[in-house]
């Protein structure tokens, strides 16, 4: 298992904002039992990059989180951002942080849920009701910003989170399970104020178990099992990565001849094809082979992406 | 920086208190005071008061003391647990705030929500019974709020089950000096750590009916809830906050 792989990425120091070294976390119950939640975890997230957190239930995501916010302590190892410990570093400047489980006191009220956090928050009085409007309306807030926490939705709620998390224009942000109760329409929303939150002075993290999120918004992602980091993968191309084997070529019209150019090219009818390669140059070739052919081609879509196959060889057949 | 925002959501933490205890521990005060006190003030009139000749003097005084044990005993009941529990802690202290500075405060404005809600009872009673004490009264409450609320915070951070606990304390401190206070030996020298609780009694005359107290009894309560207040802040800066 290569274990600790960082996909190639060097890092310059100075742009280093988190950086965990070995970082363990074992419980320990009354009775002497023990779990090891995190084990020898090391990873450096430098300043401007949106990292994934991908991983099974149970394999130490929030937990590495509720550490990094300064929860709770590593039983061994290191945690620093901008070279002090989390705690310190969340006292002094905040982060902006959504939870898994949005927690907020039931009986407050949308609006003045966010007033209170824009007030801890440090924002100045005289600009507190304009910023917390601001994020009502880019949030769609408007209509439940004078109902009780209890009374919104599932979906409602988690967008009361991440506007609570947006409050700040924190240079750090950490997003836990964002669209978890998210209709797509949000979802996609979501997706689109993440990418305008991208700036080149914030580090954002992401910890979900949806790997087509992850892979659309983050440089990078850390798939972590069992409390370890398993490997790094790059969402981007990279010529080292392992090439995706399996596509689903879509033709506009039923094409009888794809297998002069796809050898092994399945019919699955109504003009798609699973065909399989064994490099990207590969399918270039067989893809213009095709076209030069007069095939007249509508999409070419991997069956899984790197991300995925290097999830499933990570975390192996338990999931 | 720290100090200014938190200073700033002083209003919102009093705000809590009110709703969410303020008014409880007024209608509590309220429906003990007319239950036990109402019908005594009716049958005595004006025998009823302070004095130390009047017999209505002992249950004014336990009544009116009860009431600050059990104002305390909800104000600070869950002051930190709450949040632990529920996970609010997770949003608040993403913010750049110090939850021993914000614990610290939240229990100073408490402190004066009791006090607040103990000027209203106090103010109602002395509308009946004139020789009540305001001043004195407060006084008690303010006593009763360092030394049982000091310990009430710790435990508030240590455990979930903070009422439960302080409750247990609280009887359990009686108890156990009820049984070996006056005794030679290790445990009656052991009880004498425990909560002093078997001051309050007097210390209620004194100070309610009087407006005195044994300086050294008073000092030794307050010392030992402002004792707990610290080990609780202690707790708070170098304890987990997450379960």
């Amino acid at each position: 298992m290569d274990r600790l792989s960082q996909t190639g990425h060097v890092h310059d120091a100075s742009s280093i904002v988190i950086e965990f070294r070995n970082v363990g976390k074992t419980y320990r119950s009354l009775l002497g039992t023990s779990v090891k939640a995190v084990e020898e975890f090391s990873l450096q997230v430098p300043e401007g990059e949106i990292l994934g957190i991908a991983g099974p239930n149970g394999a130490g995501k929030t937990t590495l989180i509720a550490m990094m916010l300064g929860y709770l302590r590593p039983t061994t190892g290191v945690i620093e951002i901008n070279g002090v410990s989390p705690r310190e570093y969340v006292q002094r400047n905040g982060i902006g942080y959504l939870s898994e489980l949005v927690a907020i006191n039931p009986k407050w009220r949308a609006e003045t849920a966010l007033i209170r956090y824009a007030t801890l928050a440090g924002i100045p009085n005289s600009q507190v009701r304009s910023r917390v409007s601001e994020m009502i309306e880019l949030l769609g807030l408007a209509e439940h910003r004078d109902k009780k926490v209890k009374a919104l939705s599932k979906g409602n709620l988690q967008r009361l989170g991440l506007a609570q998390a947006l409050l700040r224009d924190d240079p750090i942000l950490v997003l836990d399970e964002p669209t978890h109760g998210l209709d797509p329409v949000w979802t996609q929303r979501f997706r689109d104020i993440v990418g305008q939150l991208r700036r080149p002075d914030r580090t954002i993290l992401i910890a979900s178990h949806n790997l087509d999120e992850l892979q659309r918004l983050a440089d990078r992602v850390a798939i972590i099992d069992h409390g370890g980091l398993q490997r790094v993968v790059s969402t981007g191309y990279e010529q080292s990565a392992p090439a995706v084997t399996r596509y689903r070529v879509t033709l506009a019209a039923p094409y009888d001849r794809i297998r002069e150019s796809f050898r092994l090219a399945e019919d699955l009818g109504r003009g798609e094809y699973d065909v399989t390669v064994e490099s990207v140059q590969e399918l270039n070739r067989s893809l213009a082979d095709l076209i030069g052919r007069g095939a007249l081609l509508a999409s070419v879509v991997p069956e899984h992406s790197v991300l995925e196959q290097q999830f499933r060889e990570a975390v192996g057949d338990s999931q | 920086m720290n100090r200014g925002r938190l200073a700033r959501y002083t209003v919102w933490q009093f705000r809590d208190f009110v709703v969410e205890r303020g008014i409880a521990i007024v209608m509590i005060g309220l429906l003990l005071g007319y239950v036990l006190i109402e019908p005594l003030r009716r049958g005595l009139g004006t025998a009823f008061s302070t004095d130390a000749t009047s017999p209505g003097r002992p249950v004014l005084i336990m009544v009116s003391s009860s009431i600050v044990s059990l104002a305390v005993l909800i104000a600070v009941n869950g002051i930190v647990s709450t949040d632990r529990k529920a996970g609010y802690y997770r949003f608040l202290f993403a913010k750049p705030v110090s939850p021993v500075a914000y614990y610290a405060q939240l229990f100073f404005v408490y402190m004066i929500g009791v006090l607040a809600t103990m000027l209203v009872l106090s103010g109602l009673l002395h509308t009946v019974v004139p020789s009540f004490s305001i001043i004195h009264f407060l006084l008690y409450t303010a006593v009763v709020f360092v030394a049982m609320g000091g310990i009430g915070f710790f435990i508030s951070v240590a455990t979930r089950f903070d009422w439960l606990t302080l409750a247990a304390v609280w009887l359990g401190s009686r108890i156990m000096r009820d049984l070996y206070g006056g005794k030679p030996g290790l445990r009656g020298k052991l009880v004498q750590i425990l909560p002093p609780v078997h001051k309050l009694n007097d210390m209620a005359t004194d100070i309610i009916a009087n407006g005195t107290a044994v300086a050294s009894d008073v000092a030794w309560l307050m010392a030992y809830g402002a004792v707990f207040f610290v080990l609780g802040l202690l707790l708070l800066r170098y304890g987990p906050l997450a379960d």
